[in-house]
């Protein structure tokens, strides 16, 4: 598979998992999206550890020093897997796997060359020293413990965002 | 909640679900939407039977060498920083539960699903020691609430429906009625969010441990999971110690069978890979992890004749195709695991004088090992079961003795041929007499036995 097949498929898996998905070609893509996707002047909490979480907190004066007190989190992940349609972020880099539990809606930024095939390729790319989190997404938090009635947005975000650069 | 066992009861408990009509609508309505979803979710997956073959020979390569399986578990885990914790029974588990959280005076617990922390009673042992323990995840708070135990491993609260579950929202939680599952979803995710945060412990179980690396993953969809696990300073999992698999590179095989088996997913919404606490320059995880892996009789089981049953990855598939199970439900059971599996495991965990009449509450179709997604040979090990009740008498006398006596007939042609001659010269005494609830239902002997027409 291509690379532009695998983030295609991914993107597609996303979608069918209830995650909201966009393609961009650059950085300054990636900000026009943010832009319609975040409201500017909601509490955002963005790392601005990597070059696109930098560009991206440019778009918001209204950051949260805290995802506990956020309503949003944007923030690039460690990768996606095609598959499945699922992002994963993981512990390494002082970066808090709970940034994309706690706030109702996850801003994921994934760099094309980040996606991986399979859970196969994922899995053999960090099993010789597993980060203390990996934590692999797929669509927004949901139960069906109601009459197995779809219910989104438990206990994590009601709304994922796949933004793939 | 009662962890009482009433499995002896089985067949009283039978009649009284029979009898409960909402109960009956919910059971219909769950095994028809949970055999539609999964077929779906299998549908696009072209070599299933080669994923349930290389599932099955991980899961039996794990229990021939389970002991090295589990020292090797163990080190990896405390090489990654948990405490690792062994224990031989429910009572030794809980006990060690309860003394870590104590001795870091935790008292608000939440906790994620787990049916190894209700296999051995640990919230009421908790709650006993003056700790509040709330259930997180979804199905399980509304159980905890009504004061239940789970009726099926993987949707707990499947036996109630939508208006049962508002008048209990209501009543308990003081918010207005309303039986929209979107509505009660965000009235749990609001009460509980504040119990997340302020908790002193998370307590969760497990899906899988891996060998290799010290891993514990944890497959959920609700984040109740993620949060019990990274939010609170400490984490306490417990779980059993046939969950094992070897390295993180079998880890896809059964993440592409588990949620499509039991909810009909080609993935569930979060999967947490969790190697040991946080670290040095870690920004996530607990500060503190303890691992408590209890064997209660599972290695006894291993070097028996039903350790197969030890394969199960608990992804509930055997009980919603059972019609056992779909007709009657889990609490029937009377213990933590309803269904073909829970049968199996319940009576070789707490033994065949608690849970005798389980054995009989298959009817052998086989349509649990047909679905079981690492080839648990169901039908072999209830079969197996029942041979072992009526070896330790626990079998109905008249039925063994009736058994005994057609066994001696069946073995001599002589009377075996006696009792042909005889049944056919008594049948109109016994039509004239037995009228249609007898004669009715059987067939009438035949005038030329079956061996005789033979060539």
């Amino acid at each position: 598979m291509s690379g532009a097949e695998m983030g295609r498929l991914f993107l597609e898996n996303a979608a069918i998992a209830a995650a909201c998905t966009r393609s961009v070609s650059g950085t300054e893509d990636l900000l026009a999206a943010l832009g319609q996707i975040v409201a500017v002047d909601s509490p955002v909490y963005c790392p601005a550890v990597t070059e696109l979480e930098k560009a991206a907190a440019t778009l918001f004066p209204v950051r949260a020093a805290d995802y506990a007190a956020a309503a949003v989190t944007v923030e690039e992940v460690f990768g996606a897997v095609a598959e499945t349609g699922t992002i994963v972020c993981v512990s390494a880099g002082g970066r808090a796997v709970q940034a994309g539990l706690l706030p109702a809606h996850h801003v994921a930024i994934v760099r094309r060359e980040r996606v991986f095939g399979t859970l196969d390729d994922l899995f053999a790319a960090v099993a010789g020293a597993p980060p203390t989190n990996l934590t692999l997404i797929t669509g927004p938090s949901r139960t069906a413990d109601i009459e197995l009635t779809l219910a989104i947005g438990v206990h994590g975000p009601e709304r994922l965002d796949v933004i793939l650069v | 909640m009662s962890n009482e066992q009433t499995s002896l009861a089985f067949r009283e408990n039978t009649v009284r679900a029979l009898e409960d009509a909402a109960l009956r609508a919910a059971m219909k309505h769950a095994a028809d939407t949970f055999g539609a979803k999964r077929a779906d979710a299998f549908a696009p997956v072209s070599d299933l039977e080669t994923l349930r073959d290389r599932a099955s020979a991980i899961r039996d390569d794990v229990l021939a060498n389970l002991p090295a399986y589990v020292d090797r578990f163990v080190a990896s885990a405390t090489r990654a920083g948990a405490v690792v914790h062994r224990a031989d029974d429910a009572a030794t588990a809980r006990e060690i539960v309860r003394k870590i959280l104590a001795d870091r005076g935790a008292r608000l617990i939440v906790k994620g699903k787990s049916m190894v922390s209700e296999e051995a009673g640990l919230n009421s042992h908790l709650e006993a020691a003056g700790m509040e323990v709330v259930e997180t995840d979804l199905g399980e708070y509304i159980i905890q609430m009504e004061g239940e135990t789970p009726s099926h491993i993987i949707v707990p609260a499947i036996h109630k429906n939508r208006r049962q579950v508002g008048r209990l929202f209501a009543d308990r939680l003081g918010v207005p009625y309303s039986d929209d599952p979107q509505v009660l979803t965000k009235i749990a995710r609001k009460a509980l969010r504040e119990k997340f945060l302020s908790a002193d412990a998370g307590v969760s179980g497990a899906n899988f441990a891996v060998a290799d690396t010290g891993s514990l993953v944890l497959v959920t969809n609700e984040g109740n999971g993620r949060m019990v696990t990274t939010v609170p300073k400490l984490h306490v999992a417990i779980l059993s110690i046939e969950k094992i698999l070897p390295s993180l590179a079998d880890l896809p095989a059964f993440l592409r069978l588990l949620p499509r088996s039991a909810t009909g997913q080609t993935i569930t919404s979060y999967v947490s890979v969790i190697t040991g606490p946080r670290k040095a320059g870690d920004a996530t995880g607990a500060k503190e992890m303890h691992i408590v892996l209890l064997d209660n009789g599972r290695t006894e089981i291993l070097a028996g004749e039903s350790r197969d049953i030890l394969k199960c990855i608990r992804c509930g598939a055997c009980m919603n195709v059972c019609p056992v199970y779909r007709m009657v439900g889990g609490h029937a059971y009377g213990w933590t695991y309803p269904g073909p599996m829970g049968l199996v495991l319940t009576t070789l965990l707490t033994g065949m004088a608690k849970s005798h009449p389980l054995v009989d509450a298959s009817t052998l179709c086989g349509a649990c090992v047909e679905v079981c997604p690492v080839r648990v040979p169901l039908t072999d090990l209830i079969l197996g079961l029942r041979q072992r009740k009526v070896r330790e008498r626990f079998s109905d006398p008249r039925e063994r003795r009736g058994m005994e006596a057609f066994g001696k007939v069946a073995g001599s042609p002589a009377l075996f041929t006696l009792g042909q001659r005889l049944a056919a010269a008594f049948w109109p005494l016994v039509r004239a007499l037995g009228g249609k609830d007898v004669a009715g239902r059987m067939p009438a002997p035949a005038k030329t036995p079956l061996r005789r027409r033979l060539p």
